[in-house]
């Protein structure tokens, strides 16, 4: 059947070619292979080039084959390819490829759903992911959120159709685009369980919500209702409808989790879609935990409540209750349009004059700018848009090149901003210091984009979090040869090197399996990973962002990746391996944000380089560097004069000592005019840290803007000296470092 | 952190045996005047806001000078300053005055210790921390000899000694502490000597020896004093048990130079036993200050000598190979200043490297028991055989 349908595809294409051949106009011809947007078909987003390919089927596979006989006979085998048959063998291109990543995609498309639906309708979004084992290797996902909820008959058509949403055909920064994924996630539940899609969703607390089991019928791609007699189920509000919902087993959080002394608010509107998939849960690079945990630093406005198969609670509370500003919807910009696109477009128009169809098509063109174009093109500002041939087009085409245009608005973008990646990155990941930068918004090919970058210096490596069940749990999935496999691709940023001091540290032979470890071998090999000192080993973890969703898969690949490691982070005081990425304990997040974000392929996991891009990420990059480079020079100075201090310190009392017992001077006395000299002559930690402090409190940073320093307690400033000398002495030092210790409080519960 | 008590100081436990500074003799009252000076050099630059500091003379190769005409090591006039300021010189410094307020307490109850009794003295927990103020004995041991040359007193001075090591025998009588002690008496093991030979000590009461033979160790020591060499030759027999400590240095010295008895060394032919008669001859590095009350400039090298093992006929069974850091020791001692110009010495050495192994006097036994005393030794003094 696959190769029916691929074969199906290229007979398309064949005849079309042959075709335009015949038609004289092998150029536009050759347009037609490619998509609305001139990229190549295998480049293209799988989804779109699903729609794309169904729309070409619809429309045009009874053209196809009219002029020959051989196609003919061919044609009528194309018309039985069914939406579900395609799906079916072709469930990797969106997402489905196996087990373990069809439920992060499940959870991926229901959470961005959820968030999208929420934004739009301007309600700070709580997020409940319940993940449950109900067999082997079955697991039913629910997602639910506080959004607003989905009128009644557009219920069925949102979870049970293919290709129905509202995002597709704009231009417009958002999660989802194509509208594509929670019935393909239904789908898949259906075809891998048997089990229908199960909706509620509630509009306001006043009103009845909806329940629906849902699936989609795979041939005419229309959703089919089990419950209800096909209507679905009204519940009533209030406790009548709880009491309902409970008797039938329908899954629904009522109530918000109850702040303290408070009565919990009940949640008045939202959509809860629950999926029976097979899948496989396994934690890591890759998974579920891992999409939550970095969603959660993108979009510090979120809440999101997760329970996993194993029953641990994780909750990200939102550190914002600030919404993004909507993002506005744009026309294309001239520059970013391909020629085969511009020829659809102008077939598309309902414009009847050229100079008409460039300003009401395209952002940016004014009159006077379309009369130029089409003067540069040697063509009538009033030429019919019906009668411009492919030679034409190819004119106006360059004409749009040569002209001068200015660039596209980019308020079409909304960046997290400065302050928010700060407070995400602080309230997920922990750590010490944390700067951000976001650049001011860019083009690539017509296309506003803008770069944002946060940091957070000196977290704890994911490893030092593992606890010793949650390791051996993770040691009976691991598919990994040897242990140090195990280690280099549980953990995050966590190296060959760091690996093979953790092995050694806990004494096992280099090529240990990790399966066969024994219960008291897995807590030496926690107490090695807890031990371990990976600060200079650990390498840095890098979180990708596209329009706020993270990008899990082939980081080598993408363009940010490549920038982090190919700019020079020595300067600012980490050690990098030549052509590697920096060493130390750096959390990176790099946000890119754009109306069109151009992935390397169809599965979207990587953003392709583009020389602007690559210099925004470049200039981004630099600007936290250089705000950690400061950071890390102070601190070592506070550090180094610190212990210098407390070094004097420790000897004064017994110089004083020693010299009281010679020739009679009093002790006390000497103690303490020597340690006035002992403030004088470190008297630089004194400055730094009344600097510091200074600037904290009137809000100047020196380190640039948008930087977040957690307190760190003297002890820990002062690790290495294990105490402060003389009593008097040590109490002035603690005093001059006493900020506030606030310690960086983890605010995630396990 | 729970605080533990110091331990005992030795001022607090027995101040009322303190004997008044005017009742000290003249040589701790000079002593005590540059203890206590130190002390208040410390207070001054307290009192005037200023970073405390000593100035130490430097004992090292760079800070000591050959004297020509004297034929002796000096100490050059270089200092390192000791700050108390300075992150790895901190310690040391509060070390410094450790080790003087411990001696100042030795002179004042009129005692003396050993350098391990004052590091014992002076350890103790720092207050507040589980830092030991001294950690091993060679960090005190440093920081005494540091303080000798800081206040320019000698060890003894601050009531200090080292332990007794090396032995002597011969027809000579010596009153140590008022104790009459007869050399040609001591049996089998020779009368130990003191660490501390000022003639306030130890007098010379008669002599009859005509020279003095030392050798490196108690083994061979032991071959001469049983084959009564010392009788038939009319000597002093003396060992140092390898490097000779001051005292064996200070009494070999104060031999030669009261009682004009030549100095001859029968040492290992090899880097070590090299440098020990450099010792012997010009004084060491280290203690390059102490050079004008030790070195013997007139010292002979007896033997071994590199030749020795086709000149006594030896079995290659005995020979030593050479390992690196002899031959890197053997280039270093040729380099030195004092050796530098005597072509006699560059061929020795030289030769010892061309033979690729070193030989120990105790190897001449394999020829004879007794070969060493009956034909080696009286055969060198003989024919004048020496090395100067």
């Amino acid at each position: 059947m696959a190769r029916m349908v691929k074969s199906a595809q290229f007979m398309q294409f064949d005849t079309g070619a042959q075709r335009s051949a015949a038609g004289g106009s092998p150029r536009l011809a050759v347009q037609h292979r490619r998509g609305n947007d001139g990229l190549r078909w295998n480049q293209r987003c799988p989804k779109t080039r699903l729609r794309e390919w169904l729309a070409l089927s619809e429309t045009e596979s009874t053209t196809v084959g009219k002029k020959r006989v051989t196609a003919e006979a061919l044609a009528t085998k194309q018309r039985d390819i069914s939406v579900s048959e395609f799906f079916a063998k072709n469930r990797h291109l969106l997402g489905f490829d196996n087990p373990r990543k069809a439920l992060l995609t499940t959870v991926k498309e229901a959470v961005d759903n959820s968030l999208d639906a929420c934004e739009e309708a301007g309600i700070v979004p709580e997020i409940w992911v319940h993940i449950q084992l109900v067999g082997d290797n079955r697991f039913k996902v629910g997602v639910q959120d506080n959004g607003p909820g989905i009128v009644k008959k557009q219920i069925p058509l949102i979870f049970g159709k293919l290709l129905y949403g509202s995002k597709f055909h704009r231009l417009r920064m958002s999660r989802g685009q194509q509208g594509i994924g929670i019935s393909a996630a239904g789908m898949y539940g259906k075809l891998s369980t048997g089990k229908p899609v199960k909706v509620v969703s509630k509009t306001a607390a006043k009103k009845p919500a909806h329940y629906y089991e849902i699936e989609i019928d795979t041939r005419k791609n229309v959703p089919e209702i089990h419950n209800g007699k096909g209507e679905g189920e009204d519940i009533p509000p209030g406790d009548k409808g709880l009491a309902y919902m409970q008797k039938n087993g329908i899954e629904w959080v009522a109530h918000y989790p109850a702040l303290d002394g408070e009565r919990s608010r009940e949640i008045a509107s939202g959509t809860r879609v629950t999926i029976e998939l097979e899948a496989r849960y396994q934690r890591g690079r890759g998974s579920v935990d891992e999409y939550l945990f970095q969603t959660a630093i993108a979009n510090p406005h979120v809440t999101i409540h997760y329970l996993d198969p194993e029953g641990h609670q994780t909750d990200y509370l939102r550190a914002s209750e600030q919404l993004p500003r909507e993002p506005k919807e744009i026309k294309p910009h001239p520059y970013g349009v391909e020629l085969g696109r511009l020829v659809t477009m102008l077939r598309d128009t309902k414009e009847s004059t050229l100079a008409g169809f460039l300003t009401s098509s395209f952002s940016r063109v004014s009159g006077q700018v379309a009369r130029r174009i089409c003067e540069t093109a040697k063509l009538s500002t009033r030429a019919s848009t019906k009668r411009i041939g492919r030679e034409e087009a190819d004119r106006l085409y360059k004409a749009i090149q040569e002209t001068k245009i200015s660039a596209p608005s980019t308020d079409c973008i909304v960046p997290i901003g400065e302050e928010l990646v700060n407070k995400g990155l602080h309230q997920v990941v922990p750590g010490e210091f944390y700067a951000s930068a976001t650049r001011p918004p860019a083009v690539y090919r017509g296309n506003p984009f803008q770069i944002e970058v946060g940091l957070a210096y000196g977290g704890a490596a994911a490893l030092e979090k593992v606890t010793p069940e949650i390791l051996s749990e993770l040691l009976a999935q691991s598919d990994a040869r040897t242990l140090k496999q195990f280690l280099v691709n549980t953990f995050d940023g966590l190296g060959n090197d760091a690996a093979e001091k953790i092995i050694k540290e806990a004494g096992f032979a280099a090529r240990q399996s990790p399966s066969k470890l024994k219960k008291s071998e897995i807590l030496e090999l926690h107490g090695a990973m807890t031990n371990v000192n990976l600060a200079d080993t650990q390498s840095m973890q890098v979180l990708r962002y596209a329009n706020r969703v993270p990008l899990q898969f082939q980081p080598a690949a993408c363009a940010i990746t490549q920038a982090v490691a190919r700019m020079n982070w020595r300067p600012y005081g980490l050690s990098q391996s030549r052509g590697g990425l920096p060493s130390g304990p750096v959390t990176l997040m790099v946000h890119m944000a754009s109306v069109w974000v151009p992935f390397t392929s169809e599965s979207k996991e990587a953003i392709a380089s583009y020389p602007e891009i690559e210099k925004e990420l470049r200039l981004a990059l630099q600007a936290v560097g250089r705000k950690l480079g400061m950071y890390l020079r102070l601190r070592s100075k506070v550090r180094q004069e610190g212990e210098r201090r407390s070094i004097f310190l420790r000897y004064l009392g017994e110089v004083a000592q020693a010299v009281s017992e010679i020739n009679g001077f009093d002790r006390r006395k000497l103690y303490d005019r020597l340690l006035q000299v002992a403030k004088r002559k470190t008297v630089e930690a004194d400055t730094q840290l009344d600097d510091r402090g200074r600037r904290r409190m009137d809000g100047e940073e020196d380190f640039g803007d948008n930087v977040l320093i957690v307190e760190q307690s003297p002890e820990d400033l002062l690790a290495s000296s294990e105490s402060n000398g003389q009593a008097g002495g040590s109490r002035q030092l603690e005093l001059a470092l006493d900020a506030p210790a606030s310690s960086p409080a983890p605010r995630r519960k396990k | 952190m729970a605080k533990k008590k110091n331990t005992v100081r030795v001022s607090t436990s027995s101040e009322s045996k303190r004997i008044p500074f005017a009742q000290l003799p003249p040589r701790d009252k000079k002593t005590m005047k540059s203890l206590v000076g130190l002390a208040d050099g410390v207070v001054q630059t307290a009192e005037r806001s200023r970073p405390p500091h000593l100035d130490i003379p430097s004992r090292s190769l760079s800070n000591v000078r050959f004297n020509q005409s004297r034929r002796i090591i000096e100490m050059g006039s270089g200092t390192n300053r000791r700050e108390l300021f300075n992150l790895s010189q901190a310690k040391a410094y509060m070390q410094t005055l450790l080790v003087s307020s411990g001696c100042k307490q030795l002179i004042e109850q009129g005692k003396t210790t050993s350098l391990r009794g004052l590091y014992y003295m002076l350890k103790h927990t720092i207050e507040g921390t589980k830092e030991e103020t001294f950690d091993e004995q060679s960090e005190s041991d440093t920081i005494i000899e540091d303080s000798e040359v800081a206040l320019d007193v000698l060890r003894e001075e601050l009531h200090l000694y080292a332990k007794s090591a090396g032995s002597i025998a011969g027809p000579i009588t010596l009153v140590d502490s008022g104790d009459e002690i007869d050399c040609s008496r001591m049996g089998s093991g020779g009368y130990t000597i003191p660490s501390i030979c000022e003639p306030e000590i130890v007098q010379f009461k008669q002599n009859e020896a005509k020279f003095i033979l030392h050798v490196e160790k108690d083994t061979v020591w032991r071959r001469f004093n049983e084959d009564k060499f010392w009788i038939s030759h009319k000597c002093i027999l003396t060992h140092g048990g390898g490097q000779p400590p001051r005292g064996v240095r200070r009494l070999l010295h104060r031999l030669h130079h009261e009682l004009k008895l030549p100095v001859y060394c029968l040492l290992d032919n090899d880097p070590w036993g090299y440098y020990i008669y450099s010792v012997i001859k010009q004084g060491s590095i280290n203690l390059a200050y102490e050079s004008k009350r030790m070195a013997i400039p007139e010292a002979k090298y007896l033997g071994l000598r590199s030749k020795d093992y086709e000149r006594c006929g030896l079995s290659t069974s005995v020979q030593i190979k050479l390992n690196e850091s002899d031959t890197k020791r053997a280039k270093q001692i040729a380099k030195y200043p004092w050796f530098e110009k005597k072509p006699a010495w560059q061929k020795e050495i030289q030769a010892m490297l061309s033979n690729g192994f070193k030989l120990e006097v105790e190897s001449l036994i394999s020829k004879d028991i007794s070969y060493v005393t009956e034909e080696y030794v009286p055969a060198r003094l003989k024919d004048r055989d020496f090395l100067d």
